[in-house]
């Protein structure tokens, strides 16, 4: 459970609020002219950035607005929140790479222990 | 002229208070209620001329005239609260006001009804059903604020202050069809102030 905070009502509990993935896509400017491919890329890849992302969330509980949130993904800490049609402020985070603060890489166990066989050490 | 049918979605529900008296619960049945869309700054004139107050501009804010309450929802939303029967008259009267302005106007007086939390635990009862913070300085009398309510989605207005005799008063408007579920949440978590047991009508269960 965290709490977010609202640009428009303030500090309110997760709860209240549903998540609407990446900020700040452009919808296409010429849709008769994009291939297969261009919509797949529109419609469906996403960053799914370790770190700093820009996601929009809605208020759905209170104002039942969206707003646009820099998370970094890695702590899970909102590092800033923001209006739709307002400019991405400018954060940096520093934190570990992963939460419990263990080597980055694959949460597949078979795929640690083939690299512990490596020689990589650690667990 | 009141429809002699028209009945209110707790009617099956008596006011139901704690032994020593320090919590009540009541329906407040059949209070006409509008939702209005407007740009703000562009409405404000215009809705004052027909309430006699403006529209809030910041959220928990509550503007309150003789005509009515007006809720704050969200930056273009507002809840109208009025007295029963009153507000069709209302909605003309506004929508006249705001001829000319790109606006919404719903009569939404039978999609909720109002739940009265009064009594000295009141802020308890309602801590145990909400994320909200109910702390007397968080939460002050005049507030309005929506959010969860065990499971439904309501607004909270805390009509009466803590100092007045026999504590605080919250109305707590929500949807027709979670009323029932929600008055007996209520009671059940009032219970151990004295509040009796409810059952649902619908007999489902109240806790997972």
């Amino acid at each position: 459970m965290f709490v977010i905070t609202c640009p428009y009502c303030g500090a309110r509990d997760q709860t209240e609020f549903a998540y609407a993935h990446e900020a700040h896509i452009a919808r296409p400017t010429d849709p008769e002219s994009m291939s297969d491919a261009d919509w797949a890329e529109f419609v469906f890849m996403r960053k799914n950035t370790k770190g700093i992302y820009a996601e929009r969330w809605m208020h759905a509980a209170g104002c039942r607005k969206f707003f646009n949130a820099l998370r970094n993904t890695a702590t899970d800490e909102f590092l800033a929140v923001y209006r739709i049609g307002e400019p991405m402020p400018e954060v940096s985070a520093e934190g570990p790479a992963t939460p419990c603060g263990e080597q980055p890489g694959s949460g597949n166990d078979a795929v640690k222990i083939m690299a512990d066989d490596s020689g990589g050490g650690g667990r | 002229m009141a429809d002699p049918r028209r009945r209110s979605p707790l009617a099956h529900r008596a006011p139901l208070t704690a032994e020593g008296g320090t919590l009540t619960i009541a329906e407040r049945p059949l209070l006409g209620r509008l939702v209005l869309r407007v740009d703000a700054d562009k409405g404000d004139a215009a809705v004052a001329t027909v309430i006699g107050a403006g529209l809030p501009k910041a959220v928990a804010e509550t503007a309150l005239s003789e005509a009515a309450t007006i809720f704050w929802l969200s930056p273009d939303e507002w809840m109208i609260v009025t007295a029963a029967e009153a507000e069709e008259r209302l909605a003309a009267d506004l929508g006249a006001a705001l001829a000319g302005i790109h606006h919404q106007i719903a009569v939404v007086s039978d999609y909720y009804t109002a739940i009265e939390i009064a009594g000295a635990r009141a802020r308890d009862l309602l801590s145990k059903l909400t994320t909200l913070d109910m702390h007397a300085r968080a939460f002050k009398p005049g507030e309005a604020r929506a959010g969860i309510f065990a499971k439904a989605n309501g607004v909270l207005f805390q009509r009466v202050a803590d100092d007045a005799g026999g504590g605080p008063a919250f109305d707590l408007a929500v949807r027709w069809s979670m009323a029932d579920y929600l008055w007996c949440v209520v009671a059940e978590a009032g219970h151990e102030w004295g509040l009796p047991v409810e059952h649902p009508v619908a007999g489902e269960p109240l806790f997972h």
